[in-house]
């Protein structure tokens, strides 16, 4: 932390030790920017915090401050549920997505160095899936998971002589169909990120080391993985953010059922909204997405500043 | 190279052929399977098989979605509302992003760090204020509005990945422009962004794509179908035509698909890199 700061000032130093040269003023080209962030970032953010202590709905426009909504959202038995479902969402959606975001990554690397057939094609088909829009991948999952004759899974498990499973209707499974879904859709991301992290490694420590007979597993993760930390961490920072503010992809899945199994934060933050009517509460639910938006923030600059070190 | 790395680099490009199949069966599979239910007439549908080809191809689907009254419209009101929020975040992050990488100013740092943080907040926390004050103001339901919100949002990142392509131009282009006379201004005008013209091209396109596919600011502020995009629309088909007419609701996705996939696809080198670039450059 104090290398960090002697460097910026080191650097402010140099730059303001120009002679007789004046800095032009940057805030006329600044100012479209500044406007747009308090009209729709700032002023709404604000509003979030102050809503949050009040007993604001939908139904009427005057309200009173009090601190019972937060009481309520606290103590609500549901909460533990909720914040459980998108415990595992986040997380399995994160590892699932960052394992085969590196695995694509490394197979495709590898195919283009020995110049084999397939991986631009392999590359543009999972780049697909995360151009559509989440409400459309949750309708294709739908289809391609659905217990109706056709569903593909389960006509595959038919075609095998086994009996169809319920991907959609049991509470467990459901929070299954949903990851992977979710894995499906954001993988590339990563596979982009760590492809592009993969050609900064620096290529003679790994030829050392398989001098030294070490295995191909023994390489990825003592000379590949070390070199790309960084990117690593950025890339898990912003799929964590990412899947966390995402809801629309499990609104058209699962519409958040069954029973309520796939409620993930942001969708109940929605429904305490827009079905119950209780913008207070949803509010509550915002600030706690807010707050995680900040901490993520905070892990992200400090990657990035150890990086420029 | 020995005879015993030459084998084994042979079964290596065996097991990588094997490890390309798998990822593209994991990802290739749902979609060529909506296109082939997209391809069959209902009886077909409700037949089960795993064979992709339909027994009797038909484009009677497509026929039904785009003479439906609502379709068109979806597909219209999204090439709407991406082009005017990713014109928009343009006009907006172009000049600020030159700034962010050519002046010099006290929490220039700061303002990057708190523009970064602006992309991180999810567009549901802005959308509830903005839902009750829109409302009270009677500007739900309107598609220029909306489309304001749609600006905001896909701001940020425009404004890190172009700060990033200006960084990458010689700022002795601007500094000869300067001195043969002309102000900053048209200095920016008229030799950085040409030359940044392939960037800018990106940056819009990833916009664009990013404002296809937004849902929560739509299916917030917009609720009359004639106003709906195609993200929010399509929950209308699902709820309308899941269970007696999948082929319908499947000739729907290809087509609210296809125009993403197909911009993508051609513009695909820029993207990438562009993309690349601006999630990485701190």
């Amino acid at each position: 932390m104090t290398t960090a700061s002697a460097t910026r000032v080191g650097r402010a130093a140099r730059t303001r030790g120009g002679g007789g040269w004046s800095p032009p003023e940057p805030l006329p080209w600044l100012a479209p920017l500044l406007a747009v962030a308090t009209v729709f970032f700032l002023w709404p953010v604000l509003n979030v915090l102050r809503l949050a202590f009040t007993d604001s709905t939908l139904l009427r426009e005057d309200y009173a401050y009090t601190l019972q909504t937060f009481e309520q959202v606290l103590s609500d038995p549901s909460l533990g549920r909720v914040l459980g479902v998108t415990g595992i969402f986040v997380g399995a959606s994160v590892v699932g997505q960052l394992l085969l975001g590196l695995f694509i990554a490394l197979i495709v690397q590898r195919a283009v160095a020995r110049k084999l057939h397939g991986a631009v094609l392999v590359r543009s088909v999972v780049l697909c899936a995360w151009v559509m829009p989440g409400v459309l991948i949750g309708v294709v999952w739908q289809i391609v998971l659905n217990e109706g004759p056709f569903g593909l899974v389960n006509s595959v498990l038919a075609e095998a002589g086994l009996a169809p499973v319920s991907w959609l209707s049991d509470t467990k499974l459901a929070v299954v169909s949903v990851v992977t879904a979710n894995i499906w859709r954001g993988t590339a991301f990563s596979m982009l990120l760590l492809y592009a992290a993969l050609h900064t490694v620096n290529r003679e420590l790994y030829d050392a080391a398989r001098v030294d007979g070490a295995g191909r597993l023994r390489v990825l993760w003592h000379v590949t993985l070390p070199q790309i930390r960084p990117v690593l961490l950025v890339n898990v920072v912003l799929i964590t953010i990412a899947t966390l503010n995402t809801f629309d992809m499990v609104l058209s899945l699962t519409g958040g059922g069954p029973a309520q199994a796939t409620e993930v934060l942001s969708l109940r933050a929605f429904n305490s909204v827009f079905v119950s009517f209780n913008l207070a509460a949803g509010c509550v639910f915002a600030v706690f997405l807010l707050l995680a938006a900040l901490l993520l923030t905070a892990v992200y600059r400090r990657v990035l500043g150890q990086e420029e070190r | 190279m020995t005879a015993g790395s030459a084998r084994r680099a042979r079964i290596d490009d065996g097991l990588t052929y094997l490890g390309l199949l798998a990822v593209l069966l994991f990802f290739g599979i749902p979609l060529l399977w909506i296109l082939s239910l997209s391809l069959r007439t209902q009886e077909d549908i409700l037949v089960t098989t795993v064979n992709p080809v339909p027994e009797d191809p038909t484009l009677g689907n497509y026929g039904e979605v785009l003479s439906s009254a609502q379709f068109p419209r979806f597909l219209f009101n999204s090439a709407l509302l991406s082009a005017m929020g990713s014109i928009g975040a343009m006009i907006v992050a172009a000049p600020a992003a030159y700034a962010f990488s050519r002046m010099v100013f006290r929490g220039r740092k700061k303002l990057l760090v708190a523009v970064l943080a602006l992309q991180m907040i999810s567009p549901l926390v802005l959308a509830f204020p903005l839902y009750r004050y829109f409302s009270s103001l009677g500007l739900l339901d309107s598609i220029p509005v909306t489309g304001f919100v749609y600006i905001a949002i896909l701001m940020p990142l425009a404004t890190w990945m172009l700060k990033g392509f200006f960084d990458g131009i010689p700022t002795e282009l601007d500094d000869a422009a300067m001195i043969d006379g002309a102000t900053r201004w048209s200095a920016f005008r008229r030799v950085v962004l040409p030359v940044a013209l392939p960037s800018l091209t990106a940056v819009f396109v990833i916009s664009a794509l990013l404002a296809w596919a937004e849902f929560v600011v739509p299916f917030i502020l917009l609720s009359d179908p004639a106003n709906l995009p195609i993200s929010v629309g399509i929950l209308n088909f699902q709820g309308n035509y899941a269970t007696n007419a999948t082929g319908i609701l499947a000739a729907g996705s290809v087509l609210a698909i296809a125009p993403a996939i197909l911009l993508f696809v051609v513009l695909q080198r820029y993207i990438v890199g562009a993309f690349v670039a601006g999630a990485l450059k701190g």
